[in-house]
């Protein structure tokens, strides 16, 4: 059930118990428990705190950090939300305040960090595309944390206005202008290296 | 936590929203595009063919951007789980301490740990997943008895009377023969019916 609207959700890994007996069994100090959610939904919160953040490295102090944060806060945790969805709101909100932490514009060569993907293209539209990207990602480097994230959830991870809304705690209207306004930074930039 | 960057959010969504040359709002040009509207304007205009155009190779680059993350798939979680966990166990949360053996024994568990034990002895009734598991000394004065408060998933068409007595059972078993533990009442919710995998008949049955 954890996840099954999120489409970085991971497959269920072994299958046999659900997210909502392992919450309630970590809630109430059964650590066994919570060492499988951990296992469980780390890699697809991985993907969103790199995605947010840009490096690996940030991103795997960002889920560690998280996962020990709701491991403090479960006892408290009403169940209202999965498991999952809890998680992707609580490392969106510690990526932001990295983001937030982060002024002014981050060292060019973190972004470096990602490895570059295989294209199977002529070699001038390969160099031409990864231009594209590498501009991209340094441009991405200069917008608010909050357009940031808003962008990246919606852009890169897909989810609806409502649901970003939901995990960063603004107004869809708000998210909205956020998404806009990093769009507009961003053709901007792609428009300026051409 | 510190704030900063954008202005207050107001009333207007797009408050700085800028007009292309020919009147219409970048915003709505971009809405349109991406929620595919029919717009003969948008076809025949300059300036918001372009505007399109320079969303439309954003999206390119953004393609690529997807592409350089890795999968879910290749992430090891093995060595993240494991730094996590030596920090939450710097953090336990064991609960009560709770009575067993004879009151004279002066010899307890925590709640946690007898917790786990009885929620595996609650499992080993085939199709039964246990969740909530509260324990708490009996009352009365120095009974040496605990009270527990088990909720589990029963398998659906499964006789429910008849099977939280074999839970019941078999959490008495365990207490009193793993844990020395002595049960005043064990009170059973049922808070889901599931169905059975297909594979669990032929595990650890009754």
């Amino acid at each position: 059930m954890a996840g099954a609207r999120t489409p970085t959700a991971p497959p269920d890994v072994g299958g046999v118990t659900d997210d909502a007996l392992l919450t309630v069994r970590a809630a109430e100090g059964d650590e066994d428990a919570f060492a499988v959610l951990v296992q469980r939904h780390a890699p697809a919160l991985i993907r969103l705190a790199t995605r947010l953040l840009g490096t690996p490295a940030e991103a795997e102090d960002a889920v560690q950090e998280a996962f020990l944060s709701a491991w403090r806060r479960l006892p408290e945790f009403q169940g209202r939300a999965s498991f999952g969805t809890w998680m992707y709101r609580i490392v969106t909100n510690r990526c932001l305040n990295v983001l937030r932490a982060r002024r002014p514009v981050a060292p060019l060569e973190a972004a470096g960090e990602v490895p570059a993907a295989e294209h199977t293209t002529s070699p001038e539209r390969l160099a031409e595309s990864r231009d594209a990207v590498r501009e991209l990602r340094e441009a991405l480097d200069r917008l608010s944390a909050e357009q940031r994230t808003c962008w990246v959830l919606r852009e890169l991870d897909g989810r609806s206005y409502e649901f970003i809304a939901d995990a960063v705690g603004l107004s869809q209207e708000a998210v909205r202008a956020r998404v806009f306004r990093a769009r507009r930074c961003l053709t901007r930039a792609l428009g300026a290296w051409r | 936590m510190t704030t900063h960057t954008d202005p207050p959010d107001d009333a207007r969504v797009h408050g700085d929203d800028e007009h292309l040359p020919c009147g219409r709002p970048l915003s709505r040009v971009w809405d349109d595009w991406e929620r595919r509207t029919e717009d003969p304007h948008r076809t025949g205009c300059p300036h918001c063919r372009r505007a399109v155009r320079e969303l439309d190779e954003l999206e390119t680059a953004v393609r690529g951007l997807r592409e350089e993350f890795p999968g879910t798939d290749a992430y090891d979680a093995g060595p993240l789980t494991r730094r996590v966990m030596d920090l939450v166990r710097l953090e336990l949360r064991p609960g009560r301490p709770l009575p067993l053996g004879e009151p004279a024994e002066d010899l307890w568990i925590m709640e946690a740990v007898a917790a786990r034990a009885l929620r595996e002895a609650a499992e080993t009734v085939d199709g039964v997943r246990a969740g909530s598991c509260r324990l708490a000394p009996a009352d009365g004065p120095d009974t040496g008895a605990v009270e527990l408060r088990l909720d589990i998933h029963a398998p659906a068409g499964a006789g429910l009377p008849e099977l939280a007595e074999r839970v019941r059972r078999r959490v008495r078993e365990t207490a009193d023969r793993h844990l020395g533990m002595v049960i005043a009442a064990v009170d059973i919710r049922v808070t889901d019916l599931v169905d059975a995998p297909a594979g669990d008949q032929e595990g650890r049955t009754a």
